[in-house]
């Protein structure tokens, strides 16, 4: 018998230190079949993992088994994460349990993930490759199934925020063995430049870990990333992203999520337009008066009201510009307003008001012509242009001699200028209507 | 001349358009041009807001699927959907994908 023993208790703790102290046995994944599981009334489950060979005994308390996403059952393969841990009173050694995984699952994340760094390296999922979307586009190709969740959550809000879209589906099987084949097909169709597609949306609604599967496959993830034409993975999931969202040009978490960015507010850009509108009008008719103002300060000077008969003719025709001025700013109003007007959609609250202004400038639309160079010319006036087709405003613009042209609302007149007078005749015109 | 004018509105996107209008309406706003230029910019600005007005009745509301044909060539197909639901109505005899 040596001098030297270990208590119970001391043996005890030297193998719980080796145990809990060692990489070997913190943090490791078991694999193994689950036997003996019960869901205890605190919260705690505890089970056996056992092989062919061996077993060990596992707990998983109540604050790490919250996060569990499904049931655990007696006879499953599971991939266990945990620490081995020594339970001294009793003298026996456990797995204590941090997260649990069908066994298949780990197989299928440990591709993917092989997979990613591959695409990865091949520069596939690079931010530079993403497209921007379009902003409207016209034809919108939809990657899914023809019978499931997806293919209406996308045509339902689609139609919701642009009524008149062009929606072209293409059908796949969105699980199954089969299906990543049909995606691929399908993705391939839709960029055939026939059909005019600008945006495809591919996806399908939400499900478990295996029904995404098929978004996770490389033939898949590489017709994403081949399409020419932007596409959207609209591929439902609440954790774990598919590869297709990585390859896309962007990525929706749900299909629903996907028609919304795929697809403007029709009502709410109608409703710019015609804001936008209001404003250039208003801004507009703000520097028509402001003209209109000056004009009439000179017509008021002394020199105007006072020696009429010399210039009676010219207060005419001042009289007239500003005539045509106001005209000017109701008929390009009048016009524009309607014009502008047509678009439907505008919320009610908005088309009460525009209805009212339209109705309003109707009436000077007529004389809307007016305005316009040929319709002045049909009253009498003509344009004078130099052999560079410039307007000539002034005597000082030619010379005698030079030929000039003169349009008239019905043809033109090829002149020589004989003499030039130069006089007070265009004083005002500088003011032109 | 025409025709020339509609293909080049037709390759100005609404997103310029828009854009191109925004600023028509920010230089009218200044107050820094004439009368002649205003008028002009003023009916350049209906003319885009015309024209955006018309790229957004561009498209025609309609909902097609793709389907094989007897001789294995692809067809579209035009289907009616409910508005409320989304769904395609007559979906039962339709192929559930291309291959």
């Amino acid at each position: 018998m040596g001098d030297f023993f270990y208590t119970v208790t001391e043996l005890t703790r030297e193998i719980k230190k080796a145990l809990e102290g060692s990489d070997a046995f913190t943090g490791i994944w078991v694999k193994g079949e689950i036997y003996n599981l019960t869901y205890h009334s605190s919260g705690h489950i505890y089970f056996t993992l056992k092989d062919d060979n061996a077993l060990i005994a596992a707990t998983f308390f109540k604050g790490a088994n919250r996060g569990l996403k499904f049931r655990l059952e007696e006879g499953m393969q599971v991939l266990a994460l945990g620490s081995v841990t020594l339970f001294e009173k009793r003298g026996t050694y456990q797995l204590n349990v941090a997260q649990v995984r069908p066994e298949g699952i780990g197989e299928l994340q440990k591709r993917i993930e092989q997979l990613k760094k591959k695409l990865m390296a091949e520069g596939l999922f690079d931010p530079s490759r993403k497209r921007p979307l379009p902003f409207l586009p016209r034809r919108i190709g939809i990657v899914t199934s023809p019978t499931g969740a997806a293919v209406r959550d996308i045509i339902k809000v689609a139609l919701r925020r642009f009524p008149n879209t062009e929606i072209l589906i293409a059908p796949a099987k969105v699980q199954g063995e089969d299906a990543p084949g049909t995606i691929v097909r399908a993705i391939e169709e839709l960029n055939r430049p026939g059909y005019g597609i600008d945006l495809i949306i591919a996806g399908r609604g939400g499900g478990s870990f295996e029904d995404l599967m098929p978004f996770n496959e490389e033939i898949v993830v590489r017709a994403y990333a081949a399409s020419n034409v932007p596409i959207i993975s609209a591929v439902g999931h609440q954790v774990d992203h598919p590869l297709s969202d990585e390859a896309a040009d962007y990525a929706a978490p749900t299909p629903s999520a996907a028609a919304e960015e795929a697809l403007p507010v029709k009502s709410e850009l109608a409703d710019e337009i015609n804001y936008l509108y209001l404003r250039a009008e208003k801004a507009l008719s703000g520097i028509m008066r402001h003209s209109a103002t000056r004009l009439e300060s000179l017509t008021s000077r002394p020199v105007f009201t006072d020696p009429a008969r010399i210039f009676a003719p010219y207060e005419m025709a001042l009289a007239d510009a500003e005539r045509g001025l106001s005209d000017a700013v109701n008929n390009i109003l009048a016009k524009a307003r309607e014009r502008v007007l047509g678009i439907p959609d505008i919320p009610l609250r908005f088309s009460r008001i525009m209805q009212e202004k339209t109705h309003r400038f109707n009436r000077a639309l007529q004389s809307l012509d007016q305005l316009s160079p040929l319709s002045v010319m049909r009253r009498g006036y003509s344009i004078t242009l130099d052999r560079e087709k410039r307007v000539i405003r002034s005597v000082s613009e030619t010379s005698e001699g030079s030929s000039i042209d003169v349009l008239m609302r019905d043809g033109s007149l090829s002149c020589t200028v004989d003499s030039i007078q130069k006089g007070d005749t265009s004083g005002k015109k500088e003011e032109r209507a | 001349m025409e025709k020339k004018k509609k293909e080049h509105e037709a390759k100005v996107s609404f997103e310029k358009a828009l854009e191109n209008l925004e600023e028509i309406v920010s230089r009218l706003e200044t107050g820094d041009l004439g009368l002649e230029d205003a008028i002009k910019e003023f009916e350049k600005g209906m003319g885009l807001a015309r024209l955006c007005h018309d790229k957004l009745e561009e498209a025609e509301r309609k909902i097609e699927i793709l389907q094989k044909g007897d001789r294995g060539a692809v067809e579209k197909k035009e289907v009616s959907v409910k508005k409320e639901t989304g769904e395609i109505e007559d979906d039962d005899d339709l192929q559930g994908s291309l291959l």
